[in-house]
């Protein structure tokens, strides 16, 4: 199942189109995908990254290959570095509690200046789903253009919205 | 202020190119005797006289981010936001397809239902934007639309679809988002789907152009008259399509590949058939599709040097960090990319007009999709590209084909097809 929902991650990042910046991938843009089934009671979030973005923040160096994510050579510090930033940036409250990010896999996709880190975190969320508030203000601090894309699928209703350093979090309720 | 902020403001461009003016030879056009400053005077009068229309824009992308509102001007120094409706007004631009995009995800049914609700959400928010702003924009659904909008002095509103994933596996969708005012369809995006490949898709090909539902959706979108756009399909799609279509085809936003090799942009052979064909392709603003990244060794000599004398990241504070950071931005800003400008954008016209003639070409800026360029950053500043037209010595009747007219015609032919092909089933 863990395997499945991580494949519903977007198989290619979002390539719109390029940018003028020369030692970068095309766009200043994520993805995060927010998903409730009430059923099974489950809140899953992906987030997908470009990986030149998350070195740059991380390492300072798109092309490091200090941290090695998903790499059999992963830092030990990979993991909690990565947390440490997106607790910054990021975060999703379900019914006005904010969720402990803690990574439940990752997985790179993509090849090149595209390669993409995907982040994938799940939860039990027992009581019913009133409202979801998203931040997602990730790599805002590097790129003033920086959009994040979040799709939000709530018991079968789906729903898009843009994030990015002017508006940095939405809530939603249902 | 972050590294890569631009600082490019219209005003700032035209007086920048006033004042060259002032100090330049007369140009050679209308026989040497024009200046400079007059010559851009003439542009912006040829420039408001023709329809301007601009075939790309992401700008729905926008529209979801809670609080946007087109009806107001926005900085693009802010957010990078490339559009709305002031600065359409601001840069002469009379009508532009708002393309509704949805990134490729699964291809099952759960997936291909979502992206459906995905995608007409998005045209539900360019529809909502047309009706909040009916003072000063129309939904346009034909050709003649834009130019009826713009008698009245609105800009048109078109709609099109960035990635066929949203139709699924399900033909009826096609007329589905025609109903919703679609008139052209991006077949592929950055990945394969299940139409079309991509020239993006790391995984190569899958369908070796079209895929046979592909071809169904093509066809059907002959029968309704949308149009078939190939831009990021990989090179057999394009082939397929202009094999395929009973309809000129277009390419919404791609470049000339003779000029910039990336495989996104079109081979001379392609233009050609694009010319044989009746189709046009559409310029876009993105950078590395318009010239060859240049090296900038100075800069990486210096951001390797502080690289290299940084602290382990994973030892560092916090203020450390934000010290570093400060620091490399520093050096962006000390070293900045030499950036592509509307030279390049008419370099690529150039050759395009060269190979397969003035009939074959447009505008489609990819605004909100990465599209931005120094000179073309944003909406307000498309009129730059008709300066630099006229310095050339592009006609105003080749500037009208190149700004809408070559867009109109196919786009006419493909609802003329799609009447004649109505009326063959009816009979």
């Amino acid at each position: 199942m863990k395997f499945k929902t991580v494949c519903r991650l977007f198989f290619l990042f979002i390539l719109l189109g390029q940018s003028a910046q020369v030692t970068s991938h095309p766009l200043r843009l994520s993805l995060c995908e927010v998903e409730y089934t009430g059923s099974k009671q489950l809140l899953t979030i992906n987030l997908k990254l470009f990986l030149m973005d998350v070195n740059e923040a991380l390492v300072f160096d798109p092309n490091s290959k200090e941290l090695a994510f998903c790499q059999p050579n992963e830092s030990a510090q990979a993991n909690q570095m990565l947390l440490d930033y997106l607790n910054q940036f990021f975060y999703v409250k379900a019914n006005g509690r904010k969720i402990n990010l803690k990574i439940e896999s990752k997985k790179l996709s993509g090849e090149g200046d595209n390669v993409a880190l995907g982040i994938f975190f799940k939860y039990q969320q027992h009581q019913p789903l009133i409202s979801l508030e998203i931040k997602n203000a990730v790599f805002t601090d590097l790129f003033f253009d920086q959009n994040n894309i979040v799709y939000v699928h709530v018991n079968g209703e789906s729903n898009s919205l843009m994030l990015n350093k002017k508006t940095t979090t939405h809530r939603l309720t249902f | 202020m972050t590294h890569n902020q631009h600082r490019s403001h219209p005003l700032f461009f035209l007086i920048i190119l006033v004042l060259i003016g002032c100090t330049a030879k007369p140009s050679k056009n209308e026989a040497n005797t024009e200046t400079e400053e007059e010559l851009v005077t003439r542009a912006l009068e040829i420039h408001n006289r023709v329809l301007t229309v601009d075939t790309h824009a992401d700008t729905p992308l926008r529209m979801i981010e809670p609080g946007f509102d087109m009806a107001e001007r926005h900085d693009p120094n802010e957010t990078g936001s490339k559009v709305d409706y002031p600065r359409m007004k601001e840069g002469g631009l009379d009508a532009i397809f708002f393309a509704a995009f949805v990134a490729q995800d699964i291809r099952d049914d759960d997936g291909n239902t979502r992206a459906k609700a995905l995608c007409l959400q998005m045209m539900d928010s360019i529809v909502t934007s047309t009706e909040r702003n009916s003072d000063i924009v129309g939904l346009a659904l034909n050709p003649d639309d834009a130019y009826n909008l713009e008698k009245e002095g609105k800009r048109a509103i078109y709609i099109g679809i960035e990635n066929g994933y949203p139709v699924g596996k399900d033909l009826s969708n096609v007329e589905l988002y025609f109903n919703k005012g679609v008139r052209y369809i991006t077949l592929v995006h950055s990945s394969n789907n299940d139409l079309a490949d991509s020239a993006t898709d790391p995984n190569g090909t899958e369908h070796g152009g079209i895929s046979d539902f592909g071809v169904d959706v093509v066809k059907e979108m002959n029968r309704l008259g949308i149009m078939v756009d190939v831009s990021h399909g990989n090179d057999s799609v394009f082939y397929d399509a202009i094999a395929l279509s009973k309809a000129p085809i277009i390419a919404s936003h791609s470049n000339a590949r003779a000029v910039t090799d990336h495989k996104r942009n079109m081979t001379d052979e392609m233009l050609k058939l694009m010319a044989e064909n009746g189709g046009v392709v559409q310029l876009t603003m993105l950078a590395n599709y318009l010239r060859e990244a240049p090296s900038n060794p100075e800069r990486d000599s210096a951001v390797a040097a502080l690289r290299a004398s940084r602290k382990p990241a994973g030892e560092m504070t916090r203020e450390e960090r934000i010290a570093l950071r400060q620091a490399f931005n520093e050096l962006d800003e000390e070293y900045p990319v030499p950036p592509a400008t509307v030279k390049h954008v008419v370099d690529h016209i150039d050759h395009i007009v060269e190979v397969a003639g003035i009939d074959h070409v447009g505008i489609g800026c990819d605004f909100d999709g990465g599209g931005g360029i120094e000179g073309i950053f944003d909406a307000s500043e498309v009129m730059n590209i008709t300066i630099e037209l006229v310095k050339r010595g592009y006609t105003e009747e080749q500037i009208q084909k190149i700004w809408g007219g070559n867009l109109i015609r196919v786009f006419k032919e493909v609802q003329a097809v799609a009447e004649k092909i109505q009326s063959d089933e009816l009979s």
